[in-house]
């Protein structure tokens, strides 16, 4: 059994991949990775690896087009694959949608639904398709910041980028918290172990282009939570904390995705 | 298509990562290979501080508080380190001498990395958290240095590098770093002498020699050790463990078959041919041991070394089942093992078979036994161990058996072996090595077991400390704490924190808009008073009773409200949780929590407010219950009776007042409950209590101290009411919480148990007892009557006590429903609610209720957090059913020395006056065996084994010293009768009727108690010796 971050960190203030607590990942990514899509991406995330393809926006399928949502908008559709190998143990099951997949589809279709500005495209759909290929933690933050990239190489029109990341407490957080005396620190973008040991949550957020006149009286962009998911069990006074520290590694992907697509233009 | 692969180059951040890669095999045996990253960085402090880099670098945590630096700036120097020096142990040094790193005197500044620290928790969990601790210490300087993460330290395993290597290498490249880091950053001024040397401490003589090459100083724990000042002692404590590794190089005779491995174990269980069980050894036999499996409702035996293979008392074992013909019966000899095997020699190892002669000897006369035909006799299942799921390997208390010292053993500091007999008789000596044999001798001493391997006849092991000197209070009463594991350190001041920080000045709030009146009843016009035994300071609950104007009586039982003041979770709570209970013992309390709750804030002192729980019922005439309601409540208690002056007041005519009247009807609807309870079927045990004044003067005979609990009408009073309120209060919390009240049951015993019992009464009384329920057990007892033996029923009530199994807490989720009941109460539902001072599982249970009738605490929310969930309730419910099981033993224990001192005390005055003659009492015969009986007196409450050598037979001169007493053993003959549980001693060449003593089974017997110095196991306690006189 290796360590574990409850006991260890109070002690050294280093998690168990050498990071201190506000400290992301690795984040590397790649967009336009498959021609043969409109749009798609490669996303790393320490060892989560996650690629992404769009396809549309198109004529959706008869049945659903005519369906109450389809005229008004493009309607967002969202396949999530966990791939057999992603994880330590191999799923022999390949392919068939198991709980974890189709909870991070749903979630994924609720936000961009909402985030894309899918009046432009009546009639038509919008599907994404989420290969995972690795799963290391943050896998639902790492599946919002793929498809983000993949959505902005298809070129589909969006308020601002729409990015995720997760947060923890460094320990089990089952009472009120003390706030003369914090034992806890948040911890930023957790590894699968981490995710396995401690309370944690999935924030997204998002940043509204200032359009006209705003743009100039408002310096400051104001950022928007669009996604927020907690699964783990924690006393309530602790959640502000693990937000604003969840919201801050929002801005930072957020900065490197915007390099990333900056980048790709360049090439 | 695009490469997607990684592309490292474009990041100037990449190169910092690095992954580890292992291979584990899971439970099940599935093989996981597991990839994690590391990220590599350069902010990781020495933590040193005499270090001037390292403080602008220091992490600090979200709060922007930086982790102050450890390692002292003057560390401890040594002959061979003047400088000072820093400690990095390895694995190893730390898995042989955890002891010495705890040790106050030595070990500071020291450097644990995380290697050290992955590897340590692979090896063994309970070492690895006591380290944690360490750290966790300021006094020690342990600093946690995470090596692995440091760009300098990080160290790629080679490809043909073994794991091991690999972190030796690991341990060698932080050291030389250090050494570095140091030289070049020591604080200017400092002159270049002061910079503390590096030493690895390592006991894998390939890593000294390769440290050598790399000029890194390394030294095996012991070479260090010998450095240090009072090194002797020091060197003791290394582990056993190691030496045996090192010198024995091939093994020599085997004496004990392997184990099973873990996966034949796991099959054989499941095919069920193999059993797992607890190792249970015989109090009267340490040869012979018996394991409950769930598969037989029998325990099945097992006798012999052969076949107990290296298992100790309260191992897991793992068992198989021997071929009928080797079934034997279970002995009827008393076989103590210091008289069997008191000639071995602990240093010679090459002559000793594992069964010696002697013990031999012991043996055939069994086998011989067993084809008595007696019920008793019968060849029973008999089993051996084949396999070891988990040793309940603890420390044990004992002492240096003299006999097994050398000769120049008080002169010389070598190094020899010497046994240590435990104070626990089911615990086979151990061998330790010591320097300090001749100090050792006349000393308690604790020791614990490291190994027992398959070529040695005891287990090895190695002293920690020593307690003081035998027979003094000190030392014994620490002993038996430490043996019935009993914290007593002094309360942590993060528990006493937790205070309230009015201390004794605290008061009820005058107000009653105060928060603290929030939800609680005004009872403080009520007629409260107390009972308790006498010179009670933690009153946990008190009583009253008023008749209504309906012509019922109310009635209430008020218990301290122990929750107000012990908040869910915090350190107080955390400390009684483990704490479990208070200890009493006979001159000293080891209270669960501070005095200053117990004796005073939550006590229900007279006089004086105090908030209170209070249980009140409506009851009819006839003490049928109309109605029951609970409220946490503020009472003032008008009195706090003893048993004796409550008793005296209700007796005399002449106190009329309402007090008084009050205590009259409580005592007479207690007389009417206790009826009721009988009539349902409830027992009355009996267990041989006795009790200890010790407060009185000390010019008197010390044993008139010792006194046999009286029963006066007060006490069951008291008792009645507690019943009562528990078992109102059990239903009523198992209403609210289902799955998590938390409940007290006893279950039904197996009829089978009481097998033995029942044919001797038939045989030697013509008596029944009707086992069937507990209704017809209380009524077949009352009728086990003997109009010459008043006593007799007593002792079989006590006899049948011990074939129950004992009562324990649970919560609701673990049993269904028709479980909860409680036998001996033949109450359908129980639980502990009136003792909350001193019982853990009190306090939850008022956590329950309160929570149960809505009361919402001070703050207007009331927590019962940390209690809801079954998993962490089902934690707690062991952890008290174990501290609860433990204060009783060490209780008992206490008063079994204390009567043997008192009886020291009183031989010693009367030798002073010329003869030591014992005391003279009446004793009876509770078991027979072969070559003895054990005898109980009621007097002391102690049972006692009578041997051959302590029969007095006709015509013998009474009293004589112990070792003349043993030479009479061999002359002397027995005829044993199993099936009439008869025993008749005489002299050999003597068969005459009128010279031998015969004694039976329940036969009351004259017997001389005096207290006598014992060689052996004994001799902490001064063997309380029992002659049989006639």
């Amino acid at each position: 059994m290796p360590l574990d971050t409850s006991t260890t960190y109070p002690l050294t203030r280093l998690r168990l991949d050498g990071r201190r607590w506000n400290e992301l990942r690795l984040l590397q990514a790649q967009i336009s990775t498959n021609p043969a899509s409109s749009g798609s991406s490669y996303l790393s995330m320490g060892n989560t690896a996650i690629m992404c393809s769009v396809h549309g926006p198109a004529e959706g399928r008869r049945g659903e087009a005519s369906g109450a949502a389809g005229s008004a908008g493009a309607i967002v559709e969202v396949d999530v694959n966990v791939a057999g190998f992603a994880s330590v143990d191999r799923r022999r099951k390949a392919g068939g949608s198991d709980k974890q997949s189709s909870r991070i589809a749903t979630t994924l279709r609720a936000a961009f639904q909402s985030h894309l500005h899918t009046y432009l495209y009546p009639h038509s759909t919008i599907s994404i398709h989420v290969s995972v290929l690795s799963a290391d933690g943050s896998l639902l933050a790492a599946a919002i910041n793929a498809c983000t990239l993949a959505l902005v190489d298809a070129g589909i029109p969006m308020p601002g980028l729409l990015t995720g990341c997760t947060s923890g407490m460094s320990g089990s957080a089952s009472t009120p918290r003390d706030p003369r005396n914090d034992e806890l620190d948040p911890l930023l973008d957790l590894s699968l172990p981490e995710e396995q040991e401690l309370p944690f949550l999935t924030v997204g957020t998002t940043t509204c282009v200032p359009v006209g006149e705003n743009h100039m009286e408002d310096e400051e962009e104001e950022t928007k939570v669009a996604v927020l998911n907690m699964d783990s069990k924690l006393h309530c006074t602790y959640i502000e904390t693990m937000l604003a520290v969840g919201m801050d590694g929002c801005n930072q992907i957020r900065e490197l995705l915007e390099g990333v697509i900056k980048g790709s233009n360049r090439g | 298509m695009k490469s997607l692969r990684r592309d490292l180059s474009s990041n100037p951040q990449a190169s910092n990562v690095a992954s580890k890669v292992f291979v584990r095999s899971t439970k099940s045996g599935k093989v996981q290979k597991i990839v994690r990253e590391l990220y590599l960085r350069q902010d990781i402090p020495c933590s040193s501080k005499l270090c001037s880099l390292c403080p602008s670098i220091a992490p600090s945590d979200a709060n922007g508080n930086i982790a102050p630096f450890v390692l002292s700036d003057r560390p401890a120097g040594t002959k061979a380190f003047p400088r000072g020096h820093y400690l990095v142990p390895d694995t190893n040094a730390l898995l042989n001498g955890m002891d010495l790193f705890e040790h106050t005197g030595a070990f500071y500044d020291v450097i644990i990395l995380q290697t050290v620290l992955e590897e340590l928790r692979n090896q063994s969990l309970p070492l690895y958290n006591r380290l944690l601790s360490l750290i966790k210490t300021d006094e020690k300087r342990f600093y946690l240095f995470f090596n692995e993460f440091r760009l300098e330290t990080h160290v790629r395993r080679g490809p043909e590098e073994s794991i091991n290597d690999r972190n030796d290498r690991a341990v060698r490249a932080v050291a030389s770093w250090y050494e570095e880091h140091l030289g070049a950053s020591a604080k200017k001024g400092k002159k270049e002498k002061s910079v503390p040397a590096i030493v690895v401490i390592t006991d894998d003589k390939g890593n000294i020699k390769k440290a050598k090459a790399e000029k890194v100083t390394a030294l095996s724990l012991s070479e260090y050790v010998s450095g240090l000042e009072d090194s002797e002692k020091l060197l003791d404590m290394i582990s056993e463990a190691r030496e045996a590794r090192d010198s024995k190089g091939p093994i020599g005779q085997l004496f004990y078959p392997e184990y099973l491995s873990m996966s034949k174990m796991m099959t054989g269980l499941r095919a069920g041919n193999l059993h797992q069980g607890t190792f249970n050894v015989s109090p009267y036999n340490y040869l012979e041991a018996s394991v409950k499996v769930p598969a037989f409702n029998k325990p099945l035996l097992i006798l012999g070394r052969d076949n107990s293979n290296r298992a100790i008392s309260g191992d897991m074992v793992v068992i198989e089942v021997l071929p009928q013909d080797q079934w034997k019966s279970p002995s009827t000899k008393i076989v103590d093992e210091e008289a069997v095997t008191r000639n071995d020699n602990p240093d010679s190892e090459e002559t000793e078979a594992v069964v010696s002669q002697n013990e031999r000897k012991a043996l055939q006369e069994e086998v011989k036994k067993a084809h008595g035909k007696s019920s008793e006799g019968k060849p029973q299942p008999t089993a051996r161990v084949v396999g070891m799921i988990k040793r309940g390997w603890r420390q044990y208390v004992g002492h240096v058996d003299a006999g097994s010292t050398g000769s120049q053993a008080a002169s010389g500091r070598r190094q020899q072996t010497v046994f240590v007999l435990p104070m626990d008789k089911k615990v086979p000596k151990i061998r330790v090595r010591t320097r300090q044999a001749g100090d050792l001798i006349g000393q308690r001493i604790l020791v614990t077991i490291d190994t027992w391997e398959r070529d040695s006849r005891y287990p090895t092991g190695h002293f920690i400390r020593s307690l003081g000197e035998l027979e003094t209070k000190g030392a014994e009463t620490e002993a038996l704490l430490l043996e019935y594991d009993v914290q007593y350190k002094p309360f942590p001041k993060s528990v006493l924190d937790c205070l309230p920080s009015e201390g004794h000045d605290w008061k009820v709030p005058a107000t009653k808009e105060d928060k603290g009146w929030n939800g609680r009843r005004d009872l403080r016009d009520l007629l409260i008073c107390s009972i308790d035994p006498p010179g009670c300071q933690d009153i946990d609950d008190a009583l009253h009773a008023r008749p209504l104007p309906n012509g019922n009586f109310e009635v209430g039982v008020h218990i301290a409200d122990v929750s107000h003041f012990v908040k869910p979770n915090n350190a107080m709570d955390l400390e009684a949780s483990v704490r479990g209970t208070t200890v009493y013992l006979v001159d000293k309390r080891i209270d669960m929590l501070p005095h200053l709750l117990g004796t005073d804030l939550c006590s229900l002192k007279p006089y004086v407010e105090r908030y209170a729980f209070s249980v009140l019922w409506e009851v009819t005439p006839n003490a049928e219950i109309v109605k029951s309601d609970f409220t946490k409540s503020v009472i003032r208690s008008r009195e706090a009776f003893s048993y004796e002056r409550a008793q005296l007041r209700i007796d005399d005519p002449s106190q009329t007042d309402e007090l008084t009247e009050s205590m009259r009807n409580l005592l007479k609807f207690s007389k009417i409950l206790r009826q009721k309870r009988y009539d349902a079927g409830a027992l009355n045990l009996a267990s041989p209590e006795v009790r200890i004044e010790a407060d009185s003067d000390e010019v008197g005979d010390p044993l008139t101290d010792v006194k046999t609990k009286a029963m006066l009408d007060t006490n069951s009073l008291v008792e009645e009411f507690m019943l009562l309120a528990n078992i109102t209060v059990a239903s009523k919390v198992f209403d609210s919480f289902s799955q998590t009240a938390l409940l007290r049951r006893h279950a039904t015993p197996p009829p089978q148990n009481f097998e033995d019992l029942i044919n001797q009464l038939s045989k030697k009384r013509g008596m029944e007892l009707d086992v069937s329920s507990s209704g017809a057990l209380a009524s077949s007892l009352d009728r086990c009557v003997d109009p010459e033996n008043p006593f007799f029923n007593t002792l079989v009530r006590i006899l049948a006590t011990r074939c129950m199994t004992s009562a324990e807490y649970f919560c609701a989720g673990a049993h269904a429903e028709p479980e909860f009941r409680h036998y001996g109460l033949a109450s359908p539902i129980y639980t502990h609610f009136t003792s909350p001072i001193r019982r853990y599982a009190d306090l939850l249970v008022h956590r329950q209720l309160a929570s149960a009738i809505g009361y919402e605490g001070e703050d207007g929310h009331a927590v019962i957090e940390g209690v809801n969930t079954r998993g962490k309730l089902e934690d707690i419910c062991r952890n008290i059913n174990f501290r609860h099981r433990n204060a009783q033993f060490a209780g008992r224990a206490s008063i079994e020395y204390y009567v043997g001192q008192a009886l020291k005390a009183r031989g010693e005055k009367m030798a002073a006056g010329g003869t030591d003659t014992g005391i003279d009492e009446e004793g009876y015969v509770m078991r027979v065996f072969e070559n003895g009986v054990v005898v109980f007196v009621p007097r002391f409450g102690i049972e006692g084994v009578v041997r051959l050598e302590d029969f007095v037979l006709p015509g013998e001169a009474g009293s004589r010293s112990v070792s003349e007493r043993r030479e009479l053993a061999v002359h002397r003959t027995t005829h044993f009768d199993p099936e009439e549980y008869t025993l008749r001693v005489e002299e050999k060449g003597h068969p005459e009727k009128e010279r031998g003593v015969d004694v039976e089974l329940f036969q009351r017997v004259k017997v001389n108690v005096s207290s006598v110095k014992e060689e052996g196991r004994g001799a902490g306690k001064r063997r309380v010796r029992i002659l049989i006189t006639g």
